[in-house]
């Protein structure tokens, strides 16, 4: 979008304003001066007793009325109104003037709404606005425990930063059965750290104690990396000059943050992306699609509220892809568990409703593939499943 | 297997599109130009974002300019008035404009610190938009989030909180505390069931409310004659009506009738339509439609942004598969409040197949076709193949644990 267009608008509703500001500032001193000039008339003509102030007051209001103050002001003042109204009108058509065009009348419900947010923002480490949330919005601190648990993750990722492994070796220690099941490595990959830490720091005794007490579970699974590791006692307090060297690369810090932040979330049961975020930014995409659609439905509001199925696709980024979706390519609509996809013997794949429409509901008679020159038959239609 | 025009054609696209992509310099480092596209579609979403500010730096330069326009005329039709006086009356009765007139300046002056203060606020705003882009995206949404929350607890009178959030996060400029506050003193007023301010209010804007055929104030006074009624100062009710009343009964004379003739059926009467006039409930109402009145005099949404991007994406995100067990836990949907916020709203819908591999949560695609196992699940090539490498050439179906060799995966064809 063009923003220099409405930039300019704006800068020309300030100009006019300015303006209209001075000439009122102008006026009000215009009309003082008149009256001071007025009262010092009167006073030096105290002592003459044939002065009339009757006389000089309607000079006074003569000249003011010559100056018409409220008449003057008016001709600036439509010119700010002008491009006040410009500035409004060129925002109504920039951007969508009405983003709740298209939003449904339904009962969405405060207390639901309220709860989500309140993990939203423990889950962003914003504890004590959580906190404040919780106590405003009168809501139970039934989410109180997601708080500790989010508090321990923020801990152990705050000592990470510097370059403090204890709280999450501790963790990673604590859940070693859960992550062994998960498949998850990262209690090696924290030790590995741990150990390329003290061996930066120069002490090969110490490093080598480490190794033998902490890599030797996982000596089986990850042999090489182990052996690996061992070799770089050989350059204590020089690893950075070594063939090793890619290992103590700084970004290890950060990749490893993330995935503890992953794994964390995944044992509690979470998502790694808040779901809040994760759908307003689903609803930021798909928002200005549903807004053109309720341009073409002017007149079918009501339709709009009773409809089961968006009547138009909604292009979301990959990143909000969760689920596999077949379109059959013949009858365009969507496969599910009364309809599921097959894949006939050249690999084309329909939905089950097309393939039986094709073979005219005879399973042994051979029909044509609609996109290849295959020959195929029902019965050797395979039911698939992503 | 037969030829395969379609699949190799395919194929070969897929190759010429990469090569091309990456041969041309990439200008916008790892974001693609796609959302780039989409940053400029979302931004179309902000008109409140500028116009709330926009209409309340109006208000106040149209403030200032009545103040003007009522002194400047008070001054000139005194001064008419003012007829036969003594010297010394005529003196004073300068003096006195003068002093009048320089109050006027002072009161200007402060009105111009608010109207700059107010300017300042629409400019930050447009620069907040333009600086939007590639490199900040990831943070700009972060803010927009905030803001979007802010916007949820100010409607909702949480202020503690979306001061609290917007005072931390910086983005004072961005977020509307300020207007909200000037709601809040209305609210809380009639929470206690006292008028006064909402009649203040409809007195301020009276001419906008006029214009959006408004009948909040006829509604205010309504409940004030019917509270008058509540307690029994039938004579004060009626001298009310006459004055406060009779004005709007043209407009309304249905509802004028029926609030009037409570004076016959007082409060504690059993009938329907009259009983519910007199219940506490009215004044929640007068609190909705106070609400509802003062957004759109600020031209903002009547829902909160939050619920408004809440059901846009709900929508594009909910297919049958959300509610199933198995949903995966990255979906917002697999979450039951999310799926009960879902449930009154449409499902999305797809016209080409979009096909996510079980395994890797990869995009299956040209680029990464899925293969079929004997068993007719469908993972992505990469998933396959790297399973393949690892494990000797065999493949463990991870849905039914079923072992197969990596030669008796097919290709299927999606178009
Ligand atoms: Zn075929």
């Amino acid at each position: 979008m063009e923003l220099n267009p409405i930039k300019d608008a704006f800068d020309s509703v300030i100009k006019k304003q300015t303006l209209s500001s001075s000439k009122i500032e102008d006026t009000i001193e215009q009309i003082t001066q008149e009256i001071q000039q007025t009262l010092s008339g009167i006073q030096s003509a105290i002592n003459v007793p044939s002065s009339q102030p009757k006389l000089i007051l309607g000079e006074l209001k003569t000249k003011l009325k010559e100056i018409a103050p409220l008449n003057h002001l008016e001709a600036t003042q439509k010119e700010l109104n002008i491009a006040m109204s410009k500035y409004t009108k060129l925002l109504e058509k920039q951007f969508y003037p009405d983003i709740s065009k298209s939003y449904r009348n339904v009962d969405f419900d405060t207390h639901i709404i309220n709860q989500i947010i309140a993990s939203h923002l423990y889950r962003e480490s914003m504890f004590e606005i959580g906190d404040c949330f919780i106590n405003e919005a009168h809501e139970e601190e039934t989410i109180v425990d997601k708080k500790t648990q989010f508090l321990e993750m923020y801990e152990i990722l705050e000592s990470m930063k510097s370059h403090d492994l204890t709280p999450a070796l501790k963790w990673a220690t604590t859940n070693h059965d859960k992550l062994q099941k998960t498949g998850s490595d990262i209690e090696l990959q924290l030790h590995r750290l741990q150990f390329l830490e003290i061996l930066q720091n120069g002490s090969r005794d110490e490093a080598l104690k480490y190794g033998r007490t902490h890599f030797a579970p996982f000596a089986t699974q990850h042999f090489h990396e182990i052996q690996k590791l061992m070799a770089c006692l050989l350059w204590v307090g020089k690893i950075d000059s070594s063939p090793y060297s890619d290992l103590v690369s700084p970004t290890h810090w950060a990749k490893l943050a993330d995935e503890l932040a992953q794994q964390f979330c995944n044992l509690l049961g979470e998502s790694y992306e808040s779901p809040l975020k994760v759908t307003v930014a689903a609803g930021v995409q798909g928002l200005p699609t549903l807004l053109k659609l309720m341009n073409v439905m002017t007149g079918k509001k009501q339709e709009w509220q009773s409809m089961k199925q968006l009547p138009v696709p909604v292009d979301l980024g990959t990143e909000f892809q969760f689920h596999s979706i077949f379109v059959c390519p013949v009858s365009r609509e969507q496969a599910g568990e009364d309809n599921p996809p097959m894949m006939m013997s050249c690999g084309h794949v329909l939905c089950r409703q097309s393939i039986t429409k094709l073979s005219k509901n005879n399973s042994t008679r051979p029909f044509k593939c609609p996109y290849c020159p295959a020959e195929v038959e029902v019965a050797q239609c395979k039911q698939l499943y992503f | 297997m037969e030829s395969n025009t379609n699949g190799n054609s395919a194929v070969s696209n897929a190759t010429i599109s990469s090569a091309t992509a990456t041969s041309l310099p990439s200008v916008q480092g790892a974001v693609p130009s796609s959302k780039l596209t989409q940053l400029t579609e979302s931004l179309k979403l902000e008109h409140q974002f500028l116009r709330v500010p926009f209409e309340h730096y109006k208000k106040t330069i149209r403030a200032n300019h009545r103040a003007v326009e009522k002194e400047v005329s008070a001054v000139m039709s005194t001064l008419s008035d003012s007829g036969d006086l003594s010297q010394d009356d005529a003196v004073k009765h300068l003096n006195s404009l003068v002093s009048r007139l320089q109050g006027l300046k002072r009161k200007l002056e402060d009105g111009s610190r608010a109207e700059h203060l107010q300017a300042q606020r629409c400019k930050a705003r447009l620069d907040h938009l333009e600086s939007a882009g590639a490199d900040n995206i990831s943070e700009w949404n972060n803010t927009r989030l905030k803001r979007i929350l802010v916007d949820y607890m100010l409607r909702m009178s949480y202020y503690t909180t979306a001061t609290q959030l917007a005072e931390s996060s910086h983005i004072q400029d961005l977020v509307d505390i300020e207007i909200f506050y000037e709601a809040k003193r209305v609210m809380d007023a009639l929470r206690n069931k006292e008028v006064a301010p909402a009649l203040a209010w409809c007195a301020d804007n009276k001419s906008r409310l006029k214009k959006s055929k408004s009948k909040f104030e006829f509604q205010l006074r309504l409940q004030e004659f019917i509270e008058l009624v509540r307690n029994e100062k039938n004579l004060q009710a009626v001298t009310y009506s006459r004055k406060h009343l009779s004005p709007w009964a043209a407009s309304y004379m249905k509802e004028f009738q029926k609030v009037f003739a409570t004076l016959a059926f007082t409060c504690n009467t059993g009938c329907e339509t009259y009983k519910v006039l007199f219940d506490a409930k009215q004044w929640d109402f007068l609190m909705e439609q106070f609400k509802q009145e003062f957004c759109r005099l600020y031209g903002m949404t009547l829902e909160p942004l939050l619920n408004i991007y809440l059901q846009a994406g709900l929508s594009a995100l909910k297919t049958p598969f959300c509610y199933e067990d198995d949903c995966p836990k990255e979906d917002p949907l697999s979450q039951e409040s999310f799926r009960k916020l879902a449930m009154p709203l449409p499902y999305s819908k797809q016209h080409h197949s979009k096909l996510v591999c079980y395994i890797t949560k990869e995009l299956m695609d040209t680029e990464n076709p899925p293969l079929v196992l004997p068993n007719g699940y469908v993972y992505s090539t990469k998933a396959l193949e790297e399973m393949a490498r690892n494990n000797n050439g065999t493949i463990t179906c991870p849905r039914t644990r079923d072992v197969f060799s990596y030669s008796q995966v097919t290709k299927a064809f999606i178009s």
